[in-house]
């Protein structure tokens, strides 16, 4: 019964590993955070960014009203560039553009929406979208900038 | 060790080279001024580096490693004007000196190769310098040089020089501004996206602002200087200080300099609405 359930573990381990792209380097992402991240996202993120995190349309340019579009999280954008502190920091609190020719945020803040754990996971759902090369810079730039601990 | 045995290394080569003079009988394109600490001005052509604690009335040259004569492009002066040196320029990587220009040490390890056409250091983090390798893109050191990631390939045009900035609104610590072959660039420090930097048109040879309003951005075009108050979304035609193309700039808290390609030196203190020549 051990040996069954042993081997379903690794099984299954082994399923996930391959699904997220592990690479030796890279530890294995926590596949209940990633679940709970991908609901987040296409509940709390997708209608800007994009069903399947492709980003608004031209969003490498400002729209019509002077402001940033919703950029990808995928491997074509560059959310890989960020460190897991900023982009914890990015999702609570939110950013503005200084140059949107608006006064909207370009980003707008979820800290009174979305828990701690909620934006961890959303974060992590996102990392199973890049490369291992993307991976691999990402969790360096974090080395010294991880999340914060959970209050 | 390694460094340390470098840096003899480069030492004994200046020594035996007797490189400690050079002359300034035939001045060349300047490339790039900086301070050190807040009264001594350097600046440098493509061979040598001078210093001058007077106002720029007379120059000292200091000495260089042979490896640096004819190739400089960048140099940068860490710590608000109080830390390392730094220099660069294609086929001699980066140099770094802790002593004021005694003594330099190699510090290209990581990068792929030793063409570095531009260089800047951090407005905040002494320890953090950006260069640029024509066929690669942007490497960024975190320990004075000691060890280099590739952070971005840069904007869509090519970079000819660009400066680190600490103006408000970056999502991680401030911008790098880029003169191009064509305009300007603007990008925050977390490597999210070049955006074009207002309109400017045709080569920018040099880019600057001033670090006690970092809004304040300047730009040498072939058509003249330009002086953009928020950060690079507008410019305005400046005062130039003589018809020779601006090949440096420094804005300081109270003063711009510009150095032209016939070698001469100018300073402003009114924003580029008038001009003195240095050392004149």
């Amino acid at each position: 019964m051990h040996r069954k359930v042993l081997a379903a573990a690794i099984g299954l381990f082994g399923a996930v590993a391959v699904a997220y792209g592990a690479d030796a380097a890279l530890p294995p992402l926590d596949t209940g955070l990633v679940e709970l991240g991908r609901s987040v996202y296409v509940k709390r993120c997708a209608s800007c960014h994009g069903a399947r995190t492709e980003g608004a349309p031209g969003w490498d340019r400002p729209d019509a009203q002077g402001e940033m579009p919703a950029p990808p999280h995928d491997a074509e954008g560059h959310t890989w560039k960020h460190s897991d502190a900023m982009l914890y920091r990015i999702v609570r609190q939110g950013w503005r553009d200084p140059f949107n020719k608006t006064e909207r945020l370009t980003m707008p803040g979820f800290s009174g929406v979305l828990s701690p754990r909620e934006v961890r996971a959303v974060i992590t759902y996102l990392k199973t979208l890049w490369t291992p090369e993307q991976r691999r810079f990402q969790q360096e730039e974090s080395r010294n900038q991880p999340f914060p601990r959970d209050p | 060790m390694t460094a340390t045995l470098h840096a003899l290394m480069l030492a004994s080569a200046l020594a035996a080279s007797g490189a400690a003079v050079a002359s300034q009988d035939d001045p060349g394109p300047i490339v790039a001024l900086g301070f050190e600490g807040s009264q001594t001005l350097i600046k440098a052509d493509e061979k040598a580096l001078y210093r001058s604690s007077d106002g720029g009335r007379k120059w000292v040259a200091m000495a260089l490693p042979p490896a640096a004569r004819g190739h400089l492009a960048a140099m940068a002066v860490a710590g608000k004007g109080k830390g390392a040196l730094y220099l660069a320029g294609p086929g001699m990587g980066v140099l770094r000196s802790e002593d004021g220009g005694r003594s330099w040490v190699a510090r290209s390890r990581g990068l792929p190769d030793g063409k570095v056409i531009a260089l800047t250091v951090h407005a905040d983090q002494p320890d953090t310098v950006y260069a640029v390798l024509a066929e690669h893109g942007i490497f960024r050191s975190e320990d004075g040089g000691a060890s280099w990631r590739l952070m971005d390939k840069g904007p869509r045009e090519n970079i000819v020089q660009f400066v680190h900035s600490n103006m408000p609104g970056s999502m991680q610590s401030g911008w790098l501004f880029a003169a191009t072959t064509k305009g300007v660039s603007r990008a925050m420090d977390c490597f999210c996206g070049w955006r074009d930097a207002g309109g400017l048109a045709g080569k920018v040879s040099a880019v600057s602002y001033d670090p006690g309003q970092p809004q304040h951005v300047y730009a040498a075009t072939s058509d003249g200087l330009f002086l953009s108050v928020n950060g690079g979304e507008q410019w305005t035609k400046a005062v130039t200080p003589s018809s020779a193309i601006i090949t440096a700039l420094l804005a300081t808290s109270d003063a711009l300099f510009a150095a032209t390609g016939d070698g001469q030196l100018y300073r402003s203190a009114d924003r580029a609405k008038t001009w003195n020549r240095v050392g004149a």
